[in-house]
C-alpha cells in the first residue's frame, strides 16, 4: 500500500490523542507529518494524573458495564454531549486498555498480577486504571514509544519545534498546512490528504490554569478563524483546587480530600496568624457547616464555587487573597505515606510541606470540554425510544460491540465542517458535554486517535486529497503568514516599548485577568457584556502590539505574541458563548439563570467566525439525545435529600 | 513559608529555626546569553523584585515583560524552554548556580532568601545552543531510537491484554519509565560530552538515560523480544562499556531514577549476552 | 536499519573493553599484591624467617628476608622472562587503552563535587601518573636505566635492599634529588594502589556482579579495606627502604650472597644526580 499512492496525513499536536492517531494511521501504511511545537514526549498529556476510565471483568461482574459507563458520562456532562461518540468511546474503552497494557503501559498490579483499580467521581464502581500518580505520563510514554519506533521505520516524520499555522483550504477541502520552524523562522507549506489537529486545550486563555505554557490554543483558534466551527466553547472546567504559584497553577487532586482532607479559612477577616496559632473555634470548615452531608467531597463544581464565594464575596480568603486551606496536618502518617505523590508536589512548588503546614489552594481553569465541532456517523444502536436513567449495577442492556455507537471508518466521525480536517482529544468538542469525568479525558484522547484515526484513513481512501491542488494555493497561504509576520516585526522596538499598552505580555495578562472574573466560577450578563467590551479594546490594542524582539532566528517573543492575537479570538468565543447560554448547565453557572433550561439550550452552541468582522457569532443546534432520556442531575439519590438539593441547585 | 539551603524537596517541619526570605527582595539573575548557533556568549545582569512563592520560570517571565539589564541597557527577552511547569515534561532544563535542575521546580525562596542575592542561568552544556537558554536535545532522542526504546507490539488492533506482571515488577518498571528525558544525566556525566555532528551519536556515549530504558523495555515481558538487539548495541561502541562510573547521573536525577543500577544490570546482561554469543548459545 | 560497516576496532570494542577492565586485575592487579606483600616484608621479614630470624634486629631481619625472596623469584622462578613479558604487555595495553578511555571524558568535579565523581577524575589523573611511575620504576631498577637514578646506583638483586635504598636517596645519603625520588614513589604507590582499588569496585558494576546501591555500597567497602591494606603494605615498604642505611644493608646482603660476588659499584653516568 505504501509508495503505491502519495498520500499523506498531517498530525498536528504530538499529545495522547496526536500519537495514537499517528500510529493508527502509519500502521495502516499512509505516511504520517507529526508536528509539534514540542518534542512529542514533552506534550500536555504528562500532567494527568489520576488514571483512565473503562469497564473491567471485576466491574462487570458486580453489574458494571460499558453501557453504564456511557450512562455516566452523559449525565456527569449534564446532557450537553451528542450521544452515539459517547457510547462508542465507552465500548472501546476496555480494548484501548488492553492495548495500551501490551505497549508496555506499568499499569499498577494487583497480588495475583492483574491491572489494579481505583473508585473515582461519578461512579459507584471501580473502573479507573492508573499508573502511579502520573497515569497521563506514562500513557503518553507508551504511545511516543510505539511513534518512534514508526519514525525509525520511516513511517512518522516528526517535525518537533513546528508551529502550526493556517490549514491550507481548497474549494471547502482542507489538503494541507502552513508551518513555522521555531527555531529557524522558516514558513513552509506541507501537503496532505487530511489534517488531523490534536492541539489540546486553550488553558493559557485565562493566564494562569493548571495547563502547560503551551495550552494557548492558538491551533484551534486559528482553524476557528480559517471557518471551522467551535462548539461549547464557554463550557470549561474549573478544578476546586489547585496550588497557587507565581507562573501558573497545578493541580492538587481530588484524593487528597478523599483521604480526610478538611478545607477551611479563618473565621475572623484579616486573621494573620499562622494556621496553627488559630483555634479549631475560629476556624471556618465552610464546606462541612454548608453541606453537612458531604462535607468536602461535594462534587467539583459546587466545591469549586463556595470556595470562589468564600473568597471573593466574602473576601475570608486567607491573607485577604484567593486562597484557602486544604488541611492534611491531622492525618496519619500512613495518610500521608498514601498521598506521597500529590504531597510531593506541593512540596516541590509551595516550599512548604503539607504533613505539618495546611496547604494553600484555589479553583483553577483545568480543561475545555468545548472545542472545535466535529461531526460523527452513527452506528448500528439506534433504539426507537431513549432509555430512561441507567439503574446502577444492574448489567448491561445492550452489548459493547465495535459499531454501536459509530460507523467504524466513516470519515465524518470527529471531522471539522471543513472536510479534510478533523479535531482528536481536548480540542474535539465532543464527549464530555457540560463537564467532565475525571479520568474521562485520558480516554477521549486515546480513543479518538485510534477510532476516529481509521475515519481519516476513510477519508484519505474516498477522496482526490491533495493531489491535484496547484502549488499557488499553498504558495498563497504561506504569504499571507509571512505578511502576518511582517507586520509583527515591522513594529518591534517602535514607540514606547515599555508602555503596557501596547506589551504582548501586558495585553495578555489582561485577558487572563478579565477571562478568569468573567468567564470561571460564576458568570452573569452584565459581567459577560463587560468582558466583551474589554476583550474589544484588548482586540484594538493588539493591533498596535509592539514586538520585544525583532529577530529572524528562535524569536519566541514573535511566536508569543502571534498567539496572543490567537487566544482573543477564543477569549471572545468563550465570553460570547457563555452570554448567549442563558441558563446553568454543568460547569456553565449563570447567577441570572440559575437553572437548567433543557427546552431553550439542551443544544450545542455553535460558534463561527466572520472573517469580515472578526467577530463570532453564536447559534444552536441540536444534540443528538436519543440514546438516554435527560434526567436531573441528582448525584447521591442514596446519600438522602440535602445533599442532592445541593448538587442539583448550587443556589440553593 | 520555609528557607531551604539544600534541594528544594527537602521539606523543613512548621515550627523548624528558620529566616524567612526578605519579603519583597530583588534578585540578580546573571543570563549567559547567545543570539544563535556559531554566536558568541556573553554575560546579562537583571535586577528581580521576586514575587511570593516565585520559580525561576516565573522570574525569566517578568525579565521578558519589560527586559532591562542592571546597567540600564534595553535588550531582548531571553529565550527559555519550558512546559508543564511541574516538573514532569523535562522542558526547562538548565544550569543554575552552575548545577543542572528543572527551572520550573527550583524555586527563589531556597536558592535565593537575601536581597541583592545572585542567581546565575546558563544553557546546558551538552547540547548545541539553539538560543540564549534553549538548547537542542535531539541526540537525547535519537539515543532511545539507539537501544529500541519500546515493546514491539504486533499492532493496534484487539489482541486481549498485555503480559500478567508482579507488583513488584511493575514498581521496577514505573519508576524507571518516569524518566522524562530531561538531560539532567547527561549534562552532569563527565562522560557524555557535546557532538556537534549528529554523524558521531552513534559512538559517542549513549548515556545513562538510555541503559535505564534498554533495562526497562528487557524487563518487560514483550519487550524482552528485542533484548538481544539492545544488547548488542550497548556492548558495542558508545555503550554500557563506556560509562566512567561517576556515578553523578543518580545524584542530578530529579525522578530519583535508580540509574547506577540500570547501568550494573545492564553491565551484567552485556557480558551474559557476550558470553552466551561466543559460545553460540 | 543501517549498513553494518564496522571497523575492526568497533566490531571488537567489547572484547578491548572487557580485556582492559581484566588486565587490571588480572595480571596486573595480582602482580601489585604480590609485588606489595614481598616489598613489605622488609618490615615484617623477622618472623618471615621464623627461627632463623631469633638473631637479627627487625631491621635486619627484614633485610635478610627480603633478600631471600629477591633472590628466588630472580633465580628460583621459572620462565621469569614469560612472566615479566606477559606483565609488560598487560601493563602497556592497559595503560595505553586506558589513556584512549580516560580522553573520552571531560571531568566535572567543580560543578559536581560528589565523592564518586572526585574517585571517577582520581581514576584517570592515577591512571596516568601511574604510567611514568611504572615505567620509571622499572626502567630504573630492572633495566639499568642508571642515568635516570640520582647516584646512579645499578640495581642488582643479590643486594636488593642496599641497592633500592641508594637508589631512592640518591647515593648513600638523602640527596635533594633522591628526596624527589622517594616522593615520587610515595605519591606513585599510593595513587597506583587507590586506582587498584577503586578499579575493582567499576569492575563488578562494569561486569554487573555488584547491582543494587547496597550491594555496591558493601563492595566499596570491601575495595576499600583492600586498598587500605595495601597502602599500609606499599608505605611500610617504602618507609622501611627510606630508614635503612645502604652500608648496613649491603653488610647483611654480602653476608648471605654466594661466595664471590663482588659488592656494586655506583655506576659513572647518572644523569639525575646533578
Amino acid at each position: 500500500m505504501p509508495g503505491a499512492n502519495e498520500k499523506r496525513v498531517i498530525v498536528v499536536g504530538g499529545g495522547l490523542a496526536g500519537l495514537a492517531a499517528s500510529i493508527r494511521v502509519a500502521e495502516a501504511g499512509v505516511p504520517v507529518d507529526l508536528f509539534s511545537v514540542v518534542p512529542v514526549k514533552r506534550s500536555h498529556s504528562v500532567c494527568a494524573q489520576g488514571g483512565i476510565n473503562a469497564c473491567n471483568d471485576v466491574a462487570r461482574q458486580q453489574g458494571y458495564s460499558e453501557y453504564e459507563h456511557f450512562d455516566e458520562t452523559i449525565y456527569g456532562g449534564d446532557f450537553q454531549a451528542d450521544q452515539h461518540p459517547v457510547l462508542e468511546m465507552a465500548n472501546m474503552a476496555p480494548r484501548i486498555i488492553d492495548l495500551l497494557d501490551r505497549m508496555g503501559v506499568p499499569f499498577n498490579r494487583t497480588s495475583e498480577g492483574y491491572r489494579d483499580l481505583r473508585l473515582f467521581g461519578g461512579s459507584l464502581f471501580k473502573r479507573t486504571h492508573f499508573a502511579g500518580a502520573t497515569t497521563g505520563q506514562q500513557l503518553l510514554y507508551g504511545l511516543d514509544e510505539q511513534t518512534r519506533r514508526y519514525e525509525s521505520e520511516g513511517k512518522v516524520t516528526k517535525y518537533e519545534f513546528w508551529e502550526f499555522l493556517w490549514p491550507v483550504v481548497v474549494d471547502g477541502k482542507c489538503v494541507g498546512i502552513v508551518a513555522q520552524d521555531q527555531r529557524t523562522m522558516q514558513i513552509r507549506s506541507f501537503r496532505a490528504d487530511a489534517v488531523v489537529m490534536a492541539t489540546g486545550g486553550n488553558g493559557l486563555v485565562f493566564g494562569k490554569s493548571t495547563q502547560s505554557v503551551i495550552c494557548t490554543g492558538a491551533a484551534a483558534a486559528r482553524c476557528y478563524q480559517a471557518g471551522a466551527w467551535m462548539g461549547n466553547p464557554e463550557m470549561i472546567q474549573v478544578h476546586p483546587t489547585a496550588i497557587p504559584g507565581a507562573d501558573k497553577t497545578r493541580l492538587m487532586s481530588e484524593s487528597a480530600r478523599g483521604e480526610g482532607g478538611r478545607v477551611w479559612v479563618p473565621r475572623n477577616k484579616g486573621d494573620a496568624r499562622r494556621p496553627k496559632d488559630i483555634p479549631e473555634g475560629e476556624r471556618y470548615y465552610f464546606l462541612e457547616e454548608r453541606y453537612p452531608k458531604y462535607k468536602n467531597l461535594v462534587p467539583r463544581d459546587i466545591a469549586t464555587r463556595e470556595i470562589f464565594s468564600i473568597c471573593v464575596n466574602d473576601g475570608l480568603g486567607v491573607g485577604g487573597q484567593r486562597q484557602v486551606y486544604l488541611d492534611l496536618t491531622h492525618l496519619p502518617a500512613s495518610t500521608h505515606h498514601k498521598l506521597e505523590g500529590i504531597l510531593e508536589i506541593y512540596k516541590k512548588f509551595a516550599g512548604e510541606d503539607p504533613q505539618f503546614e495546611p496547604m494553600r489552594i484555589f479553583p483553577s481553569v483545568h480543561y475545555s470540554m468545548g472545542g472545535l465541532y466535529t461531526s460523527f456517523a452513527k452506528g448500528s444502536y439506534n433504539p426507537a425510544e431513549p432509555r430512561t436513567k441507567h439503574l446502577s449495577g444492574s448489567g448491561a442492556p445492550i452489548g459493547s460491540a465495535v459499531g454501536q455507537g459509530l460507523l467504524p471508518g466513516a470519515p465524518a466521525n470527529a471531522m471539522t465542517n471543513i472536510p479534510g480536517l478533523y479535531a482528536f482529544g481536548e480540542v474535539n468538542f465532543a464527549y464530555h458535554g457540560a463537564n467532565r469525568l475525571g479520568a474521562n479525558a485520558l480516554l477521549s484522547c486515546i480513543f479518538d486517535g485510534l477510532f476516529c484515526g481509521m475515519s481519516v484513513l476513510g477519508h484519505v481512501a474516498d477522496g482526490k486529497g491533495a493531489a491535484g491542488v496547484a502549488q499557488g494555493e499553498y504558495d498563497r497561504v504561506v504569504a499571507q503568514e509571512e505578511a502576518k509576520v511582517k507586520a509583527l516585526t515591522d513594529n518591534a522596538g517602535k514607540g514606547d516599548s515599555a508602555s503596557p499598552e501596547t506589551n504582548p505580555y501586558a495585553i495578555a495578562k489582561e485577558m487572563g485577568d478579565e477571562m478568569t472574573e468573567a468567564c470561571t466560577v460564576v458568570r452573569s450578563e452584565g459581567r459577560l457584556k463587560q468582558a466583551l467590551a474589554t476583550l474589544s479594546s484588548l482586540k484594538e490594542r493588539f493591533k498596535r502590539v509592539r514586538l520585544k524582539d525583532s529577530a529572524i532566528w528562535t524569536n519566541q517573543s514573535l511566536l508569543y505574541t502571534r498567539a496572543v492575537g490567537d487566544m482573543l479570538t477564543v477569549a471572545e468565543a468563550i465570553a460570547k458563548g457563555s452570554l448567549e447560554r442563558r441558563e446553568s448547565r454543568g460547569a456553565h453557572y449563570r447567577e441570572d439563570f440559575k437553572e437548567r433550561n433543557d427546552d431553550a439550550f439542551m443544544k450545542t452552541t455553535l460558534a463561527k467566525y466572520d472573517p469580515a468582522t472578526s467577530s463570532t457569532s453564536i447559534e444552536f443546534v441540536p444534540i443528538d439525545a436519543t440514546l438516554i432520556k435527560p434526567t436531573a442531575r441528582t448525584y447521591g439519590k442514596s446519600e438522602g435529600a440535602v445533599s442532592t438539593k445541593a448538587a442539583a441547585s448550587p443556589h440553593n | 513559608m520555609s528557607t531551604q539551603t539544600s534541594a528544594p524537596t527537602t521539606g523543613q517541619p512548621a515550627g523548624a529555626a528558620h529566616n524567612p526570605p526578605a519579603v519583597g527582595r530583588s534578585v540578580v539573575f546573571r543570563i549567559k546569553r547567545c543570539q544563535g548557533p556559531g554566536q558568541a556568549s556573553y554575560w546579562q545582569d537583571f535586577k528581580v523584585k521576586i514575587p511570593q512563592n516565585a520559580n525561576i520560570i516565573s522570574c525569566l517571565q517578568q525579565i521578558a515583560l519589560d527586559p532591562v539589564t542592571t546597567d540600564g541597557t534595553r535588550t531582548v527577552p531571553v529565550v527559555w524552554d519550558s512546559g508543564c511547569l511541574e516538573e514532569v515534561c523535562g522542558s526547562c532544563t538548565m544550569l543554575i548556580n552552575g548545577k543542572v535542575r528543572q527551572s520550573c521546580s527550583c524555586l527563589l525562596d531556597a536558592i535565593a532568601p537575601n536581597e541583592g542575592d545572585v542567581v546565575t542561568l546558563e544553557p546546558m552544556s551538552k547540547f548545541p545552543v539553539v538560543r540564549d537558554l534553549w538548547v537542542d536535545r535531539s541526540r537525547l532522542f535519537h539515543n532511545l531510537a539507539r537501544v529500541k526504546a519500546w515493546v514491539p507490539i504486533d499492532g493496534t488492533y484487539n489482541l486481549g491484554s498485555g503480559p500478567r506482571e508482579t507488583p513488584q515488577d511493575q514498581e521496577t518498571r514505573y519508576v524507571l519509565s518516569t524518566c522524562m528525558s530531561c538531560g539532567c544525566c547527561l549534562e552532569a556525566c563527565p562522560q557524555f560530552n557535546k557532538e556537534e555532528k549528529p554523524a558521531d551519536w552513534d559512538h559517542a556515549f549513549i548515556g545513562a538515560h538510555a541503559i535505564s530504558q534498554a533495562r526497562l523495555f528487557n524487563t518487560h515481558g514483550t519487550g524482552r523480544e528485542l533484548a538481544p538487539q539492545r544488547l548488542e548495541v550497548l556492548a558495542g561502541r558508545g555503550g554500557v562499556n563506556d560509562c566512567g562510573n561517576a556515578q553523578n547521573c543518580v545524584k542530578v536525577c530529579p525522578k530519583k531514577i535508580p540509574l547506577t543500577e540500570s547501568i550494573a544490570a545492564i553491565g551484567r546482561a552485556v557480558t551474559i549476552h557476550k558470553i552466551k554469543q561466543f559460545f553460540g548459545a | 536499519m543501517q549498513v553494518n560497516k564496522q571497523s575492526w576496532y568497533e566490531r571488537n570494542y567489547f572484547l578491548i573493553r572487557r580485556l582492559h577492565s581484566l588486565s587490571g586485575i588480572v595480571p596486573i592487579g595480582v602482580f601489585l599484591v604480590v609485588h606489595l606483600v614481598t616489598n613489605s616484608s622488609l618490615v615484617w621479614g623477622k618472623w618471615g624467617l621464623r627461627s632463623e630470624g631469633a638473631g637479627y634486629t627487625v631491621a635486619d631481619g627484614g633485610v635478610a628476608y627480603f633478600q631471600k625472596e629477591v633472590r628466588w623469584i630472580n633465580e628460583g622462578v621459572p620462565h621469569l622472562w614469560l612472566i615479566e613479558l606477559t606483565l609488560w604487555g598487560a601493563i602497556a595495553f592497559h595503560s595505553i587503552f586506558g589513556v584512549v578511555i580516560a580522553m573520552s571524558g571531560k571531568s566535572n568535579t567543580a560543578r559536581y563535587a560528589y565523592q564518586g565523581n572526585w574517585r571517577y577524575t582520581l581514576q584517570r589523573i592515577s591512571g596516568y601518573v601511574g604510567i611514568f611511575f611504572i615505567f620509571y620504576h622499572v626502567a630504573t631498577l630492572r633495566w639499568g636505566w642508571t642515568f635516570l637514578v640520582p647516584g646512579g646506583t645499578l640495581w642488582s638483586h643479590n643486594f636488593a635492599t642496599s641497592t633500592l635504598a641508594a637508589a631512592l636517596r640518591g647515593g648513600e645519603d638523602f640527596t635533594p634529588a633522591g628526596v624527589l625520588v622517594s616522593l615520587f614513589y610515595f605519591v606513585g604507590i599510593t595513587l597506583l594502589i587507590f586506582h587498584f582499588a577503586n578499579g575493582l569496585w567499576t569492575a563488578a558494576i562494569t561486569w554487573g556482579l555488584t547491582i543494587s546501591q547496597q550491594a555496591q555500597r558493601r563492595w566499596g567497602v570491601v575495595c576499600a579495606g583492600l586498598g587500605a591494606g595495601l597502602m599500609l603494605a606499599g608505605w611500610a615498604a617504602l618507609g622501611a627502604a627510606l630508614a635503612v642505611s645502604p652500608a648496613r644493608a649491603r653488610e647483611l646482603e654480602l653476608r648471605a650472597a654466594p661466595p664471590g660476588t663482588p659488592a656494586p659499584a655506583p655506576a659513572p653516568a647518572a644523569l639525575l644526580s646533578r
